[in-house]
């Protein structure tokens, strides 16, 4: 008996064994020869090794030692293709988010510009991205920490196409063109949020459409508000932390779109403890739960620590004087700033907050405050309703400060969990007692009869009272036209001033980076509470307010609650040279008085 | 400049990092994969002989007990061949009188190399291997009674040609670098071994491994010059396409202790990682037939280059860092392999856990504290190692052709012209 024998590599060789060949012989053939990028194949070293006869009377070596099958392993075995998975499985979903998004898209984008108000919020981040934009920081005044920067480094990103392709357009209603695509990115993931919490095609699509069509949304989401942002990326946060394949990375990845959803907007780390009971979820007790739950920190603080070492770099991470701080404008938004009262009490800031979201739309709110509480008692919507109970719990605390768009994170919670309680609600009636495997009996008819109708009556009733509401709600949004004095005081400001470089603007947030397009200097036009609230701003002005050239009076300007001395010297001390409108909501421009006197 | 510079090297960094990472997170990417790499039970089928090495270099303290332990396998046809140098009377009294003891399972070989490493001692003994399986272990393994029979039952399943079995480093106690020492290897043998197997490339271990005798021979054995000798082999063996499996299990694993200084760590470390570099100048790697596959075995034998320079490069980034104005944005990049690390810290910390629980180990707050803040200094500890292996491997190779050739027989002249003719190459 020989010690080695091989074989040749032909599988169908079933043949008899061919006769034993020497050792070098037995190196070629026992392992197939490989393509190789290497240099020209040595077999030589694999036939050194010269064999001594074996010592003892042991048996002589196993078959199994005198053969070797030679195979080429490539990547190991991978799992079985599954012919209902995969894309022919998704195709009516596509189909259904495809539908949705152009269907919310054209609601929201339709007249965009024409609803609602222009708001100073929305020219203050437009502005600041345009300082991204053109490299001059993160804000084109001194960033002074008031929200992380995430939110308009990202709207920065979208804001220059439709810019580009809609000159004539004001700046800001480019820039709510810009958040098209985050409306578009909420309804899918609202939708792929609805599939995974394992929710039927029809209930995700009415939680998409409650969310996107919903007058409240409608007047939110098409402006530039960072929670838009924020939201998107925690849903992404969510649908990550619940996908199917239960990924590690896919937890890393939720954790880091966590991270950028509090760098966008601070305020949704209200959220964050609905997504670890997500993660806890969408992980299984086998062994790996803990390293998911390890992976999703990691990316979370990895994240989140940026900020707060980019003010350290910086040297803005702790206050002291003469410079800003991170946690001296943590101090300010904590404590310092007023609160806005309690939801409870008539004539605060918190319930007219809260009166005007009811105003556009409150089926979604109450009926999403009732469905999140129910939401509770079902497991698998657990994690949304834990959002909506902890965005609840932060809005109704009294004293604390309730900021408009705060409502813009609660939306997509409130649509899901309305979605699923309907969804459980209709099982619920429609379910049969299980029967005996014999075909349904006539007495059963007429009970399925009976719930078909009891369901039938009930989305009924809810059509009426939702559909009439929001009809009304999205035809104003649709139709109204509230920034036409806008346009025509910038047409004017465009047009009829004579040397824009030279001349000083005092104006709100709104018209200030139309103002710089239009061949104003942007160091000359000037937000106007950044003259008494802003100690660098003030110095460009060597001889104060008569430095100023023009003001324009807006609604917004006018109804600033800061104290603003130099506001109020510049508005007393100039004349209007045009008025754009009449009432409370005029928009005029005036001349600031020269004289000396 | 300098922010360039600080920007390309975090950058760099953080790509291995990450990769490392990836890699070494494998078993836990999902539950399946978790899942796959179980060790099936065993069916106490006994099909296969074995031919257990045992190189003991002065090693008769512990070499008995390791023996007796072995002579407790549940399998039935296995033979130890114990290897001892001529040189180590006290060892081979030792082994004598265990063979004499178990005349039908001991055999003592004799390695008469006058420069005695780990594969001569290895390659001296194949020969007399009557087994159709060669298993490896060292002096002072503790093996797992049941091993053998789960090999034995893991070869016939699989088909495989190698089996490479868990070995535990279990003295996690001892020091604070034991502990990180402890965790490598769980996290090796755990998870980045299954990747390995499965794509087709795998640096074996130096112990509790098993390869079809003919597969041995058919490779030519092992390297008898090579540092890494176990890594050497596999990536012998993976390229020319054997099929390799491998059989962890928690109950099952060889168990060891780490070095016991660190001197010694670090030593041993430096072997390794020279060994590594041999293997992947010696190109056999380049056999591989995937891009893919070669892309895995150049990244892990590159890996001592990796840790040299990052041995390097992190210090010098902080050395810039502190005294150039890179600007904010370049300093904010420069923690970008924070992320990996900051992770890497978290999963060894959910994987320290688990490894306590797998082998039923007191993990306390000291232990955790021992690896968060042992975190750095240990990473510092395998740079060392690294860099010095790469020093003695570039002096190494400038005197390779004289030491190997350097015989008692090669006269003055000879050397003097191969130093000639090498300089002008």
């Amino acid at each position: 008996m020989t010690s080695v024998a091989g074989r040749p590599a032909s599988p169908a060789s079933g043949a008899s064994p061919a006769p034993a060949p020497d050792q070098a012989d037995a190196a070629k053939t026992l392992f197939i020869p490989k393509m190789r990028s290497g240099p020209a194949d040595n077999s030589a070293d694999a036939a050194k090794t010269v064999l001594i006869p074996k010592m003892g009377s042991g048996p002589v070596g196993d078959s199994d030692a005198t053969e070797l099958l030679p195979r080429i392993l490539g990547h190991g075995p991978k799992a079985q293709a599954n012919p209902d998975r995969g894309l022919r499985r998704l195709r009516p979903d596509f189909l259904i988010v495809g539908l949705l998004v152009l269907v919310v898209t054209t609601v929201q984008a339709w007249n965009i510009g024409g609803f609602p108000n222009l708001t100073d919020d929305e020219g203050t981040y437009l502005a600041q991205a345009w300082a991204v934009r053109e490299g001059v920081g993160l804000a084109h005044y001194t960033y002074w920490y008031d929200h992380p920067p995430v939110g308009w480094i990202q709207l920065a990103a979208l804001s220059w196409l439709p810019a580009l392709l809609m000159p004539d357009q004001l700046a800001v209603v480019t820039g709510r063109v810009a958040m098209l695509p985050i409306v578009a990115a909420g309804v899918v993931l609202v939708y792929v949020l609805c599939r995974r919490l394992s929710m039927a095609r029809w209930a995700a699509a009415l939680a998409v459409l409650a969310y996107g069509l919903s007058p409240l949304s409608v007047t939110m989401l098409r402006q530039i508000y960072l929670d838009s942002f924020a939201v998107t990326w925690m849903l992404a946060a969510f649908v990550l932390a619940l996908s199917p394949r239960r990924h590690l990375w896919h937890h890393v990845a939720a954790g880091a779109a966590a991270g950028i959803a509090v760098l966008s907007k601070e305020t949704i780390l209200v959220v964050l403890p609905a997504l670890v009971v997500a993660l806890w979820h969408g992980t299984q007790r086998n062994g790996v739960r803990s390293f998911s739950f390890a992976g999703f920190f990691s990316g979370l603080v990895f994240v989140g620590i940026t900020y707060p070492l980019y003010a350290l770099l910086k040297g803005e991470l702790f206050p002291g004087d003469g410079h800003v701080s991170l946690i001296g404008a943590m101090q300010f938004q904590l404590q310092d700033r007023a609160g806005s009262g309690s939801v409870f009490t008539a004539g605060t800031g918190a319930r007219e907050v809260f009166d005007s979201w009811l105003f556009y739309d409150p089926v979604l709110i109450y009926a999403g405050i009732a469905c999140g509480l129910l939401a509770l008692a079902v497991r698998r919507l657990r994690p949304v309703a834990v959002a909506v109970a902890l965005l609840l719990v932060v809005a109704l605390r009294p004293g604390g400060y309730l900021p408009a768009m705060y409502v813009i994170q609660a939306l997509p919670f409130l649509a899901v969990a309305v979605a699923g309680i309907i969804e459980v609600g209709a099982k619920r009636i429609m379910a049969t007692r299980p029967t005996d495997p014999a075909p349904m009996a006539d007495r059963h008819q007429p009970a399925t009869v009976v719930r078909a109708g009891v369901v039938a009556v009930c989305a009924t009733v809810a059509l009426v009272l939702v559909v009439p509401g929001w009809y009304d709600g999205n035809r104003r949004a649709m139709s109204a036209d509230d920034n036409v004095r806008y346009v025509a005081a910038m047409q004017w400001l465009s047009n009829e001033v004579p040397d824009r470089a030279a001349t000083t603007v005092v104006t709100d947030d709104v018209l200030w980076l139309d103002l710089v397009d239009a061949g104003y200097r942007p160091e000359r036009v000037i937000w106007f509470y950044k003259l008494d609230l802003d100690v660098e701003v003030a110095k460009r002005l060597e001889n104060g307010w008569r430095d100023v050239d023009l003001i324009i009076s807006t609604p917004a300007m006018r109804g600033d609650d800061n104290t603003l001395p130099t506001v109020d010297l510049l508005l007393a001390n100039s004349e209007p040279v045009m008025t754009f409108g009449d009432g409370p909501d005029r928009i005029e421009i005036r001349q600031v008085a020269k004289e000396t006197g | 400049m300098a922010a360039t510079i600080i920007v390309a090297i975090s950058i760099v960094l953080f790509v291995f990092a990450v990769v490392t990472l990836w890699w070494t997170m494998h078993a836990w990417r999902t539950p399946e994969t978790l899942a796959g790499t179980r060790f099936s039970a065993h069916d106490g089928t006994h099909s296969l002989s074995f031919s257990l090495l045992l190189p003991a270099r002065h090693e008769q303290q512990v070499l008995e007990h390791t023996v007796q332990r072995l002579m407790e396998s549940t399998h039935t046809r296995f033979e130890i061949i114990i290897i001892v140098g001529h040189d180590d009377p006290e060892t081979t009294a030792v082994a004598e009188r265990l063979a004499s003891t178990h005349p039908y399972h001991v055999r003592v070989v004799t390695d008469t190399n006058p420069v005695k490493n780990k594969p001569r001692a290895l390659n001296t003994a194949l020969p007399y291997c009557r087994g159709a399986v060669v298993g490896v272990f060292d002096a002072e393994d503790q093996v797992h009674p049941h091993l053998l029979e789960h090999v034995d039952h893991a070869f016939r399943v699989t088909k495989a040609d190698v089996v490479q079995g868990g070995v535990q480093l279990i003295n996690y106690h001892s020091s604070w670098y034991s502990l990180h020492n402890c965790l490598e290897y769980y996290f090796w043998f755990r998870s980045r071994l299954h990747l390995h197997a499965q794509r087709g490339f795998i640096p074996l271990g130096g112990n509790t491994v098993f390869v079809r005798t003919a597969a041995l021979r058919a490779v030519g054995a092992w390297d008898g010059d090579c540092l890494a000798e176990d890594c050497d082999l596999g990536v012998r063996l993976s390229s020319r396409g054997a099929k390799v499996v491998v059989a962890y299990d928690s109950t099952l694993v060889t168990r060891e202790e780490t070095p016991a200084t660190l001197g010694a760590l670090i030593r041993q470390r430096t072997r390794w990682n020279q060994g590594f570099l041999q293997v992947l100048f010696k190109g056999e790697w380049r056999r591989l037939p995937t891009a893919w596959q070669r892309m895995l075995a150049r990244y892990t034998l590159i890996g001592p280059f990796i840790q040299a320079f990052s041995g390097v490069a992190v210090p010098l980034g902080v050395f810039i860092a502190l005294f150039f104005d890179v600007g904010t944005l370049a300093a904010l990049v420069s923690f970008l392999p924070l992320a990996p690390m900051i992770a890497s810290l978290m999963f060894q910390v959910v994987g320290l856990r688990d490894f306590g629980r797998q082998y039923q180990l007191r993990i306390g707050p000291v232990h955790y504290a021992r690896l968060i803040l042992g975190a750095f200094p240990y990473m510092l500890v395998l740079a060392v190692a690294a860099l010095r292996a790469v020093w003695r491997f570039l002096r190494k190779r400038n005197n390779w052709e004289l030491t190997s050739h350097v015989g008692a027989h090669l006269a003055v002249g000879q050397a003097e012209s191969a130093t000639a003719a090498r300089s002008q190459a």
